[in-house]
C-alpha cells in the first residue's frame, strides 16, 4: 500500500475514535483514522446500546452520572439519527429492590435527572409487558436508545466530508520514532498482510479496551482492564422504553430497546485479552431470567442471537470488580507521563460520554499541535443539518405508499426484508473503499440483523460485491459464507425454539439450493480469513490472534 | 373423521405417502398444516448428490450410490426404507408427474449436474424439464442472464463461480430489462413468472435475448420466472422465441418452480377426491394398548379427532414441527415424548453453519417397520410409521438427497402403513 | 428464580401463534390473492410478521396499504408455523383507525345487523334503491360502494320473526341452537328454513338463541371494539345455551368468529367455551353420520354441481364437510372447482376502491366456473354465493340446500 502522511493519525474506530475524528477535523486538523477491524466491531458495535439517562450510576459514581445527564443532552441535539427516545423506567422487583429506591430517587435528584414516581398500573398501561413482580416504578424519560452504528458512522461520515480519512482492516503494528518524538504508525492490512506507513505528527490512541496493548508497542504501559459482557438479542420489541432494575447495579438488570429488537444484558467478568470474549450458557440463562423478572415474555420470546462485548475499565488505581471501577475515563499525555511527545491515549469511558472523551484528548493533542480551535462537536449536528429521526417508527415509511390502480406504485424493493432495507440504502456502501466484506455491510445498513439472520440478503448482497464491485466468484461466495458464519456464531447460543426453526431454512437455501458449501470446497480462496474463532462456545479458550474479532453482534 | 391411512405432514414425504395410499385404492386424509418452509428445496428432487457430507466428487449414478450407502449405513434413512422403496417411490413419482400434467426428467442411474443460483454445479436425480438444458455434461456455451433489478439471481455472480470450474465451454453473463420490470419497483418471482405467461411480455424478453445472445449454440440460463400456472406452455414458447435452449435455475423463495409442483400434486389429490385437511395442525396421538386410535388435530374451536386404521406422520422437518426444541428438552408433538436433550444450546450445533449438525441427527429410534419407537425397541404405537425429518439421522444437506430421502421414506412408511 | 427450564411457545402450535415464529418462508406470499392481483400489496409476510416488530403501541398502523388485506385468511391457512398473519395485519388496521378516524363507509359496513334491520323494514323500498342506477351512483358517491355490486335484497319477514311461528318438532333426540346469522335473517330465510328443515329431519329440535352479528364486518371493517362488544353480548347469551347443547352456525365467517377469532383476536373472556361447542352445520352434519345418526333417506338429486371451498371454510381446519356429504346423495355429480379466494371477502369486493381488485381476484374462479358448466355453484358462505354469481351468471346456493332437496325440500 502506498505511505501516506496526515496531522493526526487516530487509532481506533469506535464511537471514541469517531468521534475524535471528527472533533479535528471541525478543528482543521488533516487526520486519518486507522482500524483493525470495521468500524464499531469492538465495544461500541458491541455495547448494551443504552443512551444513559444517568441513572444506573446516580447513587455509586456521580460524576459519571452528570456526564451521561449532559452528554445524553447533546447526543438528543446532534446526533438524532442515532437517537432513539425511549425513555426508561427503573422498576422494583424485590424487596431489596424496595429498599435501594430511596438512593436512587435521592441519587437522581443530586444529579439533575428527571425521575417521576408513577403507579404501577399507569406503567403497564403504557407499558403492558412489565411483570406481576414489579412494585414500584420510575420513569426516567432521559434513557433512551443509542444506535452505536449509525452513532459511529455518523460521526466518521461527518469528518470524511470534511476531507478526514478513513482506514478500516487496517492495524498499526508499530510506530516511528525520531528520538522521544512520533513520526508515524506502522501499519498493515489484516486481509492482505499488504504494508505501509503513515507519516504524522500526533496519534491519538483510542482503542478503548485495547489501549494497553497498543501502548505497549511503544513499551508503555497502560492498564486497561478488559471486562466481558454477554447480551442476549430478542427478535423483537417487549417493552419500548429501557427497562433498568431499581437496584444495586448486577448482571442482567437491563432491557434495552433497540430498534427492531430487546437486549437483554448484561454480565461482568474480567477477561485476559480484548478478544477473548467466550460465552457462557450461564450467561445466557441468567440473562433471560433476570430479564423475565421484569418483563413478561422474556423466557417464552424468540431468543435471537447472543453476543459478548468488552467493556474498557481503566484501572484508576485501587484492584476492584469490574462494576466497581469507575466509569469515568482518563486522558493521558504520554508526553508528560513517559515522555514521548505526539502521543496521547483516551482510556475508560462508556459509549454515551464519547463526544466529550474525544473533546479532552483532542484538547491535549491540539494543545501540543499548536491549534488553538475550541471544540464546536456539541453543536455541530453529525449529519450537519437537522435530520429528523431516523428510526424504528420511520423505517417503515420508507416501504412506500400504495397509489390507487393505475398510478405507477412506488412500493420500494427490499434487500433485506427482515429490516426494512432497500437496495437503494446498501449499494453507495458498496462504492465506499472503508467496506471490505459483508459484515461491514451490515453494521451500516443493518442487512442480516433481523430473525432470519441473512438467509435471504446473503446471496442479495455477495451478487452485489461482484456486480457493484468487481469482486470475483470465489471471494463474493467466501464473503457470503463468512458473513453466515458469524451470524451463526451468535445464533449457536441460542439453539432452541423458532430461531433452530430458521436455520434449517438458512442451511437448506446455502447448502442444498445454492450448493455453496461445495463452492467453498472447489474453488477456496486463497487467503481467506482464519476459521472460527475457538473461544466462541462454551468454556473459555486460548487468545486468537488479533486479526479476529469474536461475538459478533 | 375416520379414513384408512391418516398422512400427516408437509413436504414431500407426506405427497408421496398420500400418493401411494391412493395408489393403493384404500381411502386416504392428508392433514396439510401448510405448505413447507422448506418447499422451495424441491424444485429438483436430489436423491443423493455426494456419498458424504464432505465428499467433494459429485455422484453420477445415484441408484448406486444409494445402495453403496444403505449397505455402509444400516441406520442411514435410506437403509431404513430399503432400495426396493427407493426405486419403487421414485418410479411413482415420475408417473404421478406424468399424470399431473407435469414435465420432469431423469432416472435414478444418473444424476443431472446443473448450475445454481451460485453458479455451483450440483447433483440432481430429478429435475424439469424446463431446467434439464443446463445440465453441464452438455458441451455447449451458457450465458446466464438476469433482469434489470431482480435481486434473486444475479447472473454475474453465478457466471464468476461457473467460469472458473466448468472448463468445457465458455460462460458468459447478460443482464437485460423485463419489460415494467426495474430497480425502483417492489417485485417477486411469482410476480415475473405470471408476466411469462402473456405472451407480448415473454417475446419482449426474448428479443432482447436473441441480440445479446450471439453465439450460435449457446443456452441461456434463466431465473426460474417462466410461468406459474401453465408453466410448459410458457417454456416452450419463450424458448421458441429465444431461439436457443433455455434453462431454468431456481431461485430463494418465493420460488416458482418448486411452487408448481407442490401446487399441482395437492390439486391433482383434491381432483382425485383426497380430502385435504388445512389448518389443523396434528398435536396429539390417542394411544390405547399400543394402538393408535386417533389423531387430534387443532382446528379452530375444538379439536378434530382423525380416526384411521394407520397413520403416516411426515413432517419436513424441524421447520415445520416435526419435534419441538425447547432450551435442553427435545419433544415429539404426537406421543410428547422427551426425543433429545442437551446440556446446552450450543451442543446442538457444530462450530461451522456449513458442518454436519449434531441437531439434524436427532429423530425418532424407529423400528424395523418404521415405526417410532421407544428405547427399548418397542413402537410407541403399532399403527403409527415416520416418514421425513423426524426419523432420526434424517440429515439430506450435506449429500444433497433431500428429495430422495423424502420419497423413499414416505413411500415406505405408506407401505408399511397399508399392512398395518 | 424462574424456573430450571423455560421453554419458547413459538415453538409449539398450543399457544396463540405468535409472530416470532415466522420463519420467513414466504409461503404466505405464494397464496395471497390480493399480492397475485395487484402490485401495491406487499404480501402477507411483510405486512404482517416483518413490519409486526417496527408496530409500537403509539405507532401500530405505520403502513399504509393495510386495508388492501381482504382478511380471506389464506396466508395463515398456509403457514407452516402456524402464525396468525391475518390477525396481526387486522389490528394494525384497527388502529390506524383508532388514530385516524373510521370512514362513513366503513362505520355502515361494520353495523351489519342494523343495516339488515333497516332495510329489512324498509323491504321493497330498500330493495328498489338498491338496485336503483341512480341511487347507486349516490350511494357509491357518498357511501362509498361501488355501483356495479349487487347488493342483497332484503326480506320483510326475518328468520326470528319466521322461527317464533314455527312449530316445535314433537319428540326430538337431541337439540342444537342455530346461530342464523344476519344473512339468513335479513336476506334469506330461505336458507335457514332450510337448515331447520335438515335438522329437524334428523330428530333435532332447532333452537334459536338471541344473538346479535357476530361482529366480523366490525373487524373487518377497522372496528374491532364494536366487534367485541358484539362477541360479548353473543358469548352471554351462548354460555348458558352450550351447557346444554351445541351451536350450529351456515354462514362459515360467522361460524370462524365464534369458534376462533372471539378468543383469538377480540380476547373476550369465556368465548372458548362457546367456541368448543360450536360447529359449522355441514360438519356437524356430518358428524352426525359417522355417529350413524344420520337420516339417509335420500332422494335422487340429479345435479351437476361445483362446489367452492370458502376462504374462510379452510381456516376451520375440518376439511369440506359440505362434499363429503353431498357425495351421499344419490344423482349428485360434485366436482370441486379450486381456483382459491373469489374475490368478494365479505364486505371488501363492496367497496368502491376495491371492486375492481375483487372482480380480478376472482377471475381465475370465474372463468372455471364457466368453463366447467353446473346446474348450480355450491359454496358454505353468502358472500362468495353473491361473487361468484355476479361473476358468472350461474346460480349459486349453500350445500346445505342440496341435501334439503334430497330431503323432499324442492
Amino acid at each position: 500500500m502506498p505511505d501516506t502522511s496526515t496531522g493526526v493519525v487516530v487509532i481506533g474506530g469506535g464511537s471514541t475514535g469517531a468521534g475524535v475524528l471528527r472533533d479535528l477535523t471541525l478543528r482543521g486538523i488533516d487526520a486519518i483514522l486507522v482500524e483493525k477491524g470495521d468500524l464499531a466491531s469492538g465495544t461500541t458495535g458491541r455495547s448494551h446500546g443504552l443512551l444513559h439517562s444517568g441513572g444506573r450510576y446516580c447513587v455509586n459514581d456521580e460524576q459519571a452520572a452528570i456526564e451521561c445527564v449532559q452528554e445524553g443532552r447533546i447526543l438528543r441535539r446532534i446526533a438524532r439519527s442515532a437517537v432513539e427516545d425511549t425513555g426508561g423506567y427503573f422498576v422494583s422487583v424485590t424487596e431489596e429492590d424496595h429498599a435501594w429506591e430511596p438512593r436512587f430517587v435521592e441519587g437522581c435528584r443530586r444529579t439533575g435527572i428527571t425521575c417521576e414516581r408513577i403507579s404501577v398500573d399507569e406503567a403497564r398501561r403504557r407499558e403492558p409487558a412489565l411483570s406481576k413482580h414489579v412494585r414500584t416504578v420510575f420513569w426516567v424519560p432521559e434513557d433512551g436508545h443509542l444506535d452505536p452504528f449509525y452513532l459511529v458512522v455518523g460521526n466518521v461520515e461527518s469528518a470524511r466530508r470534511r476531507g478526514a480519512r478513513v482506514m478500516t482492516h487496517t492495524e498499526v503494528s508499530g510506530f516511528l520514532r525520531e528520538g522521544d518524538r512520533l513520526t508515524g504508525v506502522r501499519i498493515r492490512d489484516s486481509k492482505t498482510g499488504e504494508e505501509g506507513t503513515i507519516a504524522c505528527q500526533s496519534v491519538i490512541n483510542a482503542t478503548g479496551a485495547w489501549a494497553g496493548l497498543v501502548a505497549r508497542l511503544l513499551g508503555v504501559e497502560v492498564k486497561v482492564v478488559p471486562v466481558k459482557g454477554t447480551m442476549v438479542v430478542l427478535s423483537r420489541r417487549l417493552a419500548h422504553a429501557a427497562i433498568n432494575r431499581c437496584h444495586k447495579p448486577g448482571d442482567g438488570d437491563i432491557v434495552v430497546p433497540g430498534l427492531s429488537v430487546s437486549i437483554l444484558g448484561t454480565t461482568s467478568a474480567k477477561v485476559p485479552h480484548p478478544e477473548t470474549l467466550p460465552i457462557e450458557w450461564d450467561e445466557v440463562r441468567r440473562m433471560i431470567e433476570e430479564g423475565a423478572m421484569m418483563l413478561d415474555g422474556v423466557t417464552t420470546a424468540r431468543a435471537m442471537r447472543a453476543y459478548a462485548g468488552v467493556r474498557p475499565l481503566y484501572d484508576l488505581g485501587a484492584e476492584a470488580e469490574g462494576r466497581e471501577m469507575s466509569r469515568n475515563f482518563a486522558v493521558i499525555d504520554h508526553q508528560e507521563r513517559d515522555g514521548i511527545k505526539g502521543f496521547t491515549s483516551i482510556v475508560g469511558g462508556k459509549v454515551t460520554t464519547f463526544r466529550l472523551m474525544a473533546e479532552r484528548v483532542v484538547d491535549v493533542a491540539a494543545r501540543h499541535l499548536g491549534v488553538s480551535t475550541p471544540c464546536t462537536t456539541a453543536e455541530v449536528p453529525l449529519n450537519d443539518r437537522d435530520e429528523p429521526l431516523d428510526q424504528l417508527r420511520h423505517r417503515p415509511s420508507v416501504l412506500g405508499v400504495p397509489k390507487p390502480h393505475g398510478e405507477e406504485p412506488p412500493l420500494q424493493p427490499l434487500l433485506c426484508e427482515c429490516e426494512l432495507v432497500r437496495p437503494q440504502d446498501v449499494a453507495p456502501w458498496f462504492k465506499d473503499p472503508a467496506v471490505r466484506d459483508l459484515e461491514d455491510v451490515r453494521r451500516r445498513t443493518r442487512s442480516g440483523m433481523g430473525p432470519c439472520q441473512a438467509a435471504i440478503c446473503s446471496y442479495r448482497l455477495a451478487a452485489r460485491l461482484v456486480t457493484d464491485r468487481g469482486v470475483d466468484g470465489p471471494t463474493a461466495t467466501r464473503a457470503m459464507a463468512d458473513f453466515l458464519e458469524t451470524r451463526w456464531r451468535g445464533v449457536r447460543h441460542v439453539f432452541w425454539g423458532s430461531q433452530l426453526r430458521n436455520m434449517q431454512v438458512t442451511t437448506g437455501l446455502h447448502m442444498e439450493l445454492y450448493n455453496v458449501d461445495r463452492q467453498l470446497m472447489l474453488d477456496p480462496v486463497a487467503g481467506a480469513s482464519p476459521s472460527p474463532v475457538a473461544a466462541e462456545g462454551q468454556g473459555g479458550g486460548t487468545a486468537p490472534e488479533p486479526a479476529q474479532v469474536a461475538g459478533q453482534r | 373423521m375416520k379414513t384408512d391411512v391418516a398422512v400427516i405432514g408437509t413436504g414431500l414425504a407426506a405427497l408421496a405417502a398420500a400418493r401411494t395410499v391412493q395408489q393403493s385404492g384404500r381411502r386416504v386424509v392428508l392433514v396439510w398444516p401448510g405448505l413447507s418452509s422448506l418447499y422451495f428445496l424441491y424444485a429438483t428432487v436430489d436423491v443423493i448428490g455426494y456419498p458424504t457430507a464432505t465428499a467433494a466428487d459429485p455422484i453420477a449414478h445415484p441408484a448406486q450410490a444409494v445402495a453403496r450407502l444403505i449397505a455402509q449405513e444400516p441406520s442411514h434413512p435410506y437403509a431404513r426404507a430399503g432400495m426396493k422403496a427407493v426405486e419403487a417411490g421414485i418410479a411413482l413419482m415420475l408417473e404421478w408427474f406424468k399424470e399431473a400434467g407435469l414435465a420432469w426428467e431423469g432416472t435414478l442411474d444418473r444424476n443431472f449436474l446443473l448450475p445454481t443460483a451460485t453458479g455451483t454445479p450440483k447433483p440432481c436425480c430429478l429435475a424439469p424439464a424446463s431446467m434439464t438444458a443446463g445440465d453441464l455434461s452438455r458441451p455447449d456455451p451458457i450465458v446466464l442472464c438476469g433482469f434489470t433489478g431482480y435481486q434473486d439471481f444475479a447472473p454475474e455472480f453465478a457466471a464468476a463461480n461457473l467460469a472458473r470450474q466448468w472448463r468445457t465451454a465458455e460462460v458468459s453473463a447478460v443482464r437485460i430489462t423485463a419489460p415494467g420490470y426495474g430497480p425502483d419497483r417492489h417485485f417477486t418471482s411469482i410476480d415475473l413468472a405470471r408476466s411469462f405467461e402473456d405472451a407480448a411480455f415473454r417475446d419482449a424478453v426474448a428479443a432482447q435475448l436473441r441480440e445479446r445472445v450471439t453465439s450460435q449454440g449457446a443456452r441461456v440460463g434463466i431465473p426460474g420466472v417462466l410461468g406459474l400456472t401453465n408453466p410448459s406452455e410458457s417454456f416452450a414458447a419463450f424458448q421458441r422465441a429465444v431461439g436457443h435452449p433455455v434453462f431454468e435455475i431456481p431461485t430463494v423463495p418465493p420460488s416458482v418452480i418448486a411452487l408448481r409442483l407442490f401446487d399441482r400434486l395437492r390439486k391433482h389429490l383434491q381432483e382425485a377426491g383426497i380430502e385435504i385437511i388445512w389448518a389443523a395442525p396434528a398435536h396429539a396421538a390417542d394411544v390405547t394398548d399400543g394402538r393408535c386410535r386417533n389423531v387430534l388435530l387443532k382446528a379452530a374451536g375444538h379439536e378434530l379427532p382423525v380416526e384411521a386404521e394407520s397413520y403416516v406422520v411426515a413432517l419436513e422437518d424441524w421447520v415445520d414441527g416435526a419435534f419441538r426444541a425447547g432450551v435442553h428438552t427435545v419433544r415429539d408433538p404426537f406421543f410428547h415424548q422427551p426425543i433429545a436433550w442437551s446440556n446446552v444450546p450450543t451442543d446442538r450445533t457444530a462450530e461451522s453453519l456449513f458442518a454436519t449438525q449434531p441437531f439434524e441427527q436427532v429423530g425418532y429410534a424407529l423400528t424395523e417397520r418404521l415405526q417410532p419407537a421407544d428405547e427399548n425397541g418397542t413402537p410407541l404405537a403399532r399403527n403409527v410409521f415416520c416418514a421425513g425429518g423426524a426419523m432420526a439421522g434424517y440429515d439430506p444437506s450435506g449429500t444433497k438427497s433431500r428429495g430422495g430421502m423424502a420419497i423413499a421414506t414416505g413411500y415406505r412408511a405408506a407401505q408399511e402403513a397399508l399392512a398395518a | 428464580m424462574i424456573t430450571e427450564e423455560f421453554e419458547p411457545t413459538t415453538d409449539t402450535v398450543e399457544e396463540e401463534a405468535s409472530v416470532e415464529a415466522c420463519t420467513k418462508c414466504t409461503a404466505c406470499n405464494t397464496v395471497c390473492p390480493v399480492a397475485r392481483s395487484t402490485d401495491i400489496f406487499r404480501g402477507p409476510k411483510a405486512l404482517g410478521p416483518d413490519l409486526e416488530r417496527f408496530r409500537s403501541p403509539q405507532e401500530a398502523a405505520v403502513t399504509p396499504g393495510l386495508d388492501l388485506c381482504s382478511g380471506c385468511k389464506l396466508c395463515e391457512v398456509t403457514c407452516p408455523s402456524q402464525v396468525s398473519i391475518q390477525e396481526y395485519i387486522r389490528r394494525a388496521q384497527n388502529q390506524g383507525a383508532r388514530e385516524k378516524g373510521r370512514s362513513l363507509r366503513d362505520w355502515v359496513l361494520g353495523r351489519t345487523r342494523l343495516l339488515g334491520k333497516l332495510g329489512s323494514m324498509t323491504a321493497p323500498l330498500a330493495n328498489f334503491g338498491n338496485s336503483n342506477p341512480l341511487f347507486r351512483v349516490l350511494m357509491e358517491r357518498f357511501v362509498g360502494i361501488h355501483r356495479r355490486r349487487p347488493l342483497p335484497k332484503y326480506q320483510w319477514l326475518t328468520f326470528e320473526r319466521w322461527f317464533k311461528r314455527h312449530p316445535r318438532p314433537v319428540k326430538p333426540r337431541r337439540k342444537v341452537a342455530y346461530f342464523y346469522g344476519c344473512w339468513v335473517n335479513y336476506n334469506d330465510r330461505r336458507l335457514g328454513e332450510r337448515a331447520v328443515a335438515v335438522l329437524e329431519r334428523n330428530g333435532i329440535e332447532v333452537i334459536v338463541p338471541r344473538q346479535q352479528c357476530c361482529g366480523i364486518p366490525a373487524v373487518v371493517n377497522s372496528n374491532m371494539d364494536l366487534a367485541r362488544r358484539y362477541g360479548q353480548e353473543n358469548v352471554r347469551h351462548l354460555t348458558p345455551i352450550v351447557e346444554e347443547m351445541d351451536i350450529v352456525a351456515s354462514s362459515t365467517s360467522c361460524g370462524l368468529m365464534l369458534k376462533h377469532d372471539y378468543g383469538h383476536l377480540l380476547d373476550i373472556p369465556g368465548s372458548e367455551r362457546v367456541g368448543a361447542k360450536t360447529y359449522d352445520i355441514m360438519e356437524y352434519l356430518w358428524m352426525l353420520h359417522e355417529a350413524g345418526e344420520l337420516d339417509l333417506n335420500f332422494e335422487t338429486v340429479p345435479m351437476r354441481l361445483l362446489y367452492h371451498a370458502p376462504c374462510h371454510l379452510k381456516s376451520h381446519g375440518i376439511g369440506y364437510p359440505a362434499m363429503r356429504l353431498l357425495k351421499l346423495i344419490p344423482g349428485v355429480k360434485l366436482e370441486e372447482v379450486d381456483e382459491g379466494c373469489c374475490g368478494i371477502s365479505g364486505t371488501f369486493g363492496v367497496k368502491v376502491e376495491k371492486y375492481d381488485l375483487s372482480m380480478k381476484i376472482g377471475s381465475r374462479l370465474f372463468e372455471a366456473v364457466k368453463a366447467a358448466g353446473s346446474d348450480q355453484v355450491l359454496a358454505d358462505c353468502e358472500t362468495c354465493r353473491m361473487q361468484v354469481e355476479h361473476g358468472t351468471g350461474a346460480t349459486s346456493a349453500h350445500p346445505l340446500e342440496i341435501l334439503a332437496r334430497a330431503y323432499g325440500h324442492g
